[in-house]
C-alpha cells in the first residue's frame, strides 16, 4: 500500500511538470491581456525541436534552449496577429494550435521510432532524498520538475512584486491608463507572449526528451488545453498554479488505480475541465471581483481609440 | 507560316497519341491506402506503411499512395478522391471503423477492388484481410509466466473489443503453460494511441506489483516505462508489440510479436496483378509468417534474458520437464505448421468466473475467437462494458 501511495504522489509530481510550466507561461500571457489559446501547437513545436536537437548533438540542455528559442519565436506570429494586427486572438491562437500540430508532425516524421539514448538523469538531492516519502515524491526527481518550481515562483515573484511585472498586469487590466504613464504597452505585450511561448516549449521538451524519450506525432495529447483551464482554475496565479497543476497531475494517474474499483475513465479525464467551471461557478456567485481574471483580456488594444 | 505550325501541331498530337499507346501497355497497377493514425504512430499504421513500401519496392508494375489519419467518417470522401483523381485500381481500408464505407464503395466502383482489413462483410469485389497475433501473446505468456518473482503480471490494453480480448487471453493461457500460481492485471486506456496513458497505467501496474508486462496499444510507452525501471535496478519485463521495440527497451524486453504485413501486401497484390483475385477471407498467422515472434529484427528473443529462460523449468503434458525456451521454440514451431497441430485455445478453457467455455480437447472455431468476449481463468477482474 505503502508502495501505491508513494509511486502514485511521485508520478503526480511527474505528470504535473508540463502542466505548471505551461500554466505559468499562460498565465505570464494572459496577464497582459492577451489569450493564447495556441500553447498545444507550440508545445508541440518544442517537443519536437527539444528531441531534434538532443538527438542530434547528443546534448539534452542544448536541445532544451533550442525548444525554448523554437518556442519563443513560434509565439511571434500570434503576437504579431494579435497585438501588431489586432486580430481576433482566439482565431489567431487556434490557428497556432493547428499550425504547431501539423508543422511538428512534418519536422518529426524521420525521427519516429528512434529511441533517445542520452537521458536526463534524476537530481537526487543529498540528505533531503532521505526523508521518508517526501524524498521519494519531491527530491529525487527529474530535473524538469525543479525547474518548472522555481520558474513558477519566479513568475509569481516577478509579477507581484517587480515593477516590469506589475506593467505587465495593468496592461492587462487598462492599456490605456497604461500607456499614459509612459509604459510601451505594445513592447510588453510582445515580451509576455513571447515568454509564454517558451514555457509552453519548454513544456514540450519535457514531454520529448524527459518525460517519454521519444518523438510521436501528437503527443502533446491534449494538455495545452488543459494548461488553459488550469490558467483559470489558478485564478491567473502561478504561485496557486504549483498545486492545481500537481493536482491535475495526480488526477491523470489516478484513474488507472481506480479502474479496477469500477470508476470510469472518462468521468476522471473530465474532471479537470469539471473542476475549472466548478471554481468559476463558485467564485462568480460568490464574489465576482475575487476572479481577478484580467479586465481587458482577450480585447485588442487600438492606440487612440477610445 | 501558319501551315508550317498546324503541321508541327498535328504532328506532335500524333505522337502524344502514340506514346500514349505505348504506355497503356505496361500500365502500371495502382493501390491507394487509407489508414487511421498517422504512419508515425509505430504501430497499426506505421506496420501497415511498412508492408506498403516492401510491396511497391517489390513490384515494378506497382505504384501506391497513401492518405494517413483519415477519421472513419471521413473514409467515404477520401475513397472517391483515390478512385476518381488519384485512379487507383485497387483501395485498401485499413481500419474496422471503414466497414460500411468499403462495401458501399464497392457497389459505388463495381469495377475496382477493395481490401478491408479486420473486418468481416465482402461482396463481389470486396475482399477481407487480417493478420492475427493471438499465438504470439500465448509465446510471451510462457515467457512472463517463467520469468515473473512476484506473480503477478500486467497487460495495458486500448478497448474492450475482442481482438484484445484474445489477445489478453492468449497471453493468460501462455502464462498459466509456465506458472499456474500467476495472475493477470489489465488496465484499460481506451485510446489506441496515448503514450501518456499508457505510461501511467504501466505505472499503476508496477506499483501494484506486477514486474512483467504484455500491452496493445500502438507506442513504445509501456517499454519506455519498463526499461526506466529495469535501468533504476528494478528488473521489469516488457513485451514488444506490433513494431521492433526492443531499440527502446534493451534492458526490458524479453520478446514481442510482430507482424508482416509486406507478404500479405505482395501477395494480394500479385493476386489481383495475376487476375486470379478473388474475394475470400484471408486470415494470415504464424504459418503464413504474418505473424512473428520477436521484439527486434534480429533476436527471437533478447540474448539479455535468453540464460534465465533455459534455466526455467517447467512441466507439460506432452513432452513433460522441458525449459520455457524449449517450450516457446517448440511451440513456435508447431504454430508454423498450423493451427491444427498447436493451439493456444485447446479446451478445457473456463472463464473467470467458473463457467467451462471450451471443453477438453475441443479446439476454439475462428468464428469463436473473433468474438470472444470472456477473461480466462487466471486474469483478475471483469472486461467493462
Amino acid at each position: 500500500m505503502e508502495d501505491i501511495i508513494i509511486s502514485t504522489l511521485q508520478r503526480a509530481m511527474v505528470a504535473g511538470t508540463p502542466l505548471l510550466l505551461a500554466t505559468t507561461g499562460e498565465v505570464i500571457c494572459e496577464r497582459s491581456g492577451i489569450l493564447n489559446l495556441g500553447v498545444e501547437g507550440v508545445m508541440a513545436m518544442g517537443a519536437v525541436v527539444a528531441f531534434m536537437v538532443t538527438m542530434t548533438t547528443g546534448n539534452p540542455w542544448l536541445g532544451v534552449l533550442a525548444a525554448l528559442a523554437a518556442g519563443m519565436m513560434f509565439s511571434i506570429i500570434h503576437a504579431f496577429a494579435s497585438v501588431t494586427l489586432q486580430a481576433n486572438q482566439v482565431v489567431s491562437g487556434l490557428a497556432m494550435t493547428m499550425l504547431g500540430l501539423g508543422f511538428s508532425g512534418m519536422l518529426g516524421k524521420s525521427y519516429v521510432g528512434k529511441p533517445l539514448s542520452i537521458k536526463m538523469e534524476d537530481w537526487v538531492i543529498p540528505y533531503l532524498s532521505d526523508i521518508p516519502w517526501l524524498g521519494k515524491i519531491l527530491f529525487s526527481q527529474g530535473p524538469f520538475f525543479y525547474i518548472a518550481i522555481f520558474l513558477a515562483l519566479a513568475a509569481w515573484f516577478f509579477l507581484e512584486k517587480t515593477r516590469l511585472g506589475i506593467q505587465i498586469r495593468s496592461t492587462g487590466e487598462n492599456p490605456k491608463a497604461t500607456e499614459t504613464q509612459g509604459v510601451n504597452v505594445f513592447k510588453l505585450k510582445y515580451l509576455s507572449v513571447i515568454t509564454g511561448g517558451g514555457f509552453s516549449a519548454l513544456a514540450g521538451a519535457h514531454l520529448s526528451i524527459s518525460y517519454s524519450k521519444s518523438w510521436i506525432e501528437g503527443m502533446t495529447a491534449g494538455r495545452g488545453w488543459i494548461a488553459i483551464a488550469l490558467t483559470i482554475f489558478a485564478l491567473w496565479n502561478p504561485a496557486r498554479a504549483i498545486w492545481a497543476a500537481f493536482l491535475f497531475g495526480g488526477i491523470f494517474v489516478v484513474q488507472y488505480l481506480l479502474q479496477p474499483l469500477g470508476i470510469s475513465p472518462n468521468f476522471l479525464a473530465m474532471l479537470p475541465y469539471l473542476a475549472t467551471l466548478l471554481i468559476l461557478l463558485l467564485i462568480s456567485l460568490k464574489d465576482p471581483k475575487k476572479l481577478n481574471a484580467p479586465a481587458m483580456l482577450g480585447e485588442p488594444y487600438k492606440r487612440g481609440e477610445r | 507560316m501558319k501551315k508550317w505550325m498546324v503541321l508541327v501541331l498535328l504532328c506532335s498530337i500524333f505522337c502524344l497519341g502514340f506514346s500514349a499507346d505505348a504506355f497503356a501497355g505496361d500500365k502500371k497497377l495502382k493501390a491507394g491506402f487509407i489508414y487511421v493514425g498517422p504512419v508515425g504512430d509505430y504501430g497499426w499504421s506505421h506496420a501497415h506503411d511498412l508492408g506498403r513500401q516492401y510491396a511497391e519496392k517489390k513490384f515494378p508494375w506497382l505504384e501506391t499512395i497513401f492518405v494517413e489519419s483519415v477519421g472513419e467518417s471521413d473514409s467515404a470522401r477520401i475513397i472517391d478522391r483515390l478512385i476518381q483523381q488519384q485512379k487507383c485500381d485497387v483501395v485498401f481500408t485499413t481500419s474496422f471503423g471503414y466497414m460500411e464505407e468499403t462495401i458501399a464503395a464497392g457497389t459505388r466502383y463495381p469495377d475496382k477492388l477493395f481490401m478491408h482489413c479486420s473486418g468481416f462483410k465482402r461482396s463481389a469485389n470486396v475482399g477481407t484481410y487480417f493478420g492475427d497475433l493471438y499465438q504470439m501473446y500465448y509465446l510471451n505468456g510462457i515467457m512472463a509466466g517463467a520469468l515473473t518473482k512476484t506473480n503477478k503480471i500486467g497487460y495495458v490494453a486500448a478497448f474492450p473489443i475482442p481482438e484484445l480480448v484474445r489477445h489478453i487471453d492468449a497471453f493468460a493461457l501462455g502464462i498459466k503453460a509456465a506458472n499456474p500460481a500467476a495472475k493477470l492485471n489489465v488496465k484499460w486506456i481506451y485510446a489506441w494511441y496515448g503514450p501518456d496513458k499508457a505510461k501511467e497505467a504501466a505505472e499503476a501496474l508496477i506499483a501494484e506489483g506486477c514486474d512483467a508486462l504484455a500491452f496493445t496499444e500502438d507506442t513504445p510507452a509501456v517499454v519506455e516505462v519498463g526499461q526506466s525501471h529495469s535501468e533504476k535496478g528494478k528488473q521489469i519485463y516488457t513485451f514488444s508489440h506490433y513494431s521492433p521495440m526492443q531499440p527502446y527497451g534493451v534492458d526490458s524486453v524479453v520478446s514481442g510479436q510482430l507482424m508482416n504485413w509486406g507478404g500479405m501486401y505482395a501477395e494480394i497484390l500479385e493476386s489481383i496483378h495475376n487476375k486470379t483475385w478473388n474475394n475470400k477471407d484471408l486470415w494470415w498467422l504464424a504459418r503464413e509468417k504474418a505473424a512473428i515472434l520477436g521484439g527486434s529484427e534480429t533476436d527471437m528473443i533478447n540474448p539479455k534474458f535468453v540464460k534465465a529462460l533455459k534455466e526455467a523449468m517447467l512441466d507439460t503434458k506432452d513432452s513433460g520437464k522441458i525449459s520455457a525456451y524449449d517450450l516457446v521454440v517448440k511451440r513456435y514451431e508447431q504454430m508454423k505448421q498450423g493451427v491444427d497441430i498447436f493451439d493456444p485455445f485447446t479446451g478445457p478453457i473456463s472463464d473467470n468466473k467458473g463457467t467451462l467455455k471450451i471443453k477438453a480437447g475441443e479446439k476454439a472455431s475462428k468464428g469463436d475467437l473473433l468474438g470472444i468476449m470472456y477473461y480466462v481463468d487466471n486474469v483478475e477482474g471483469a472486461i467493462p462494458n
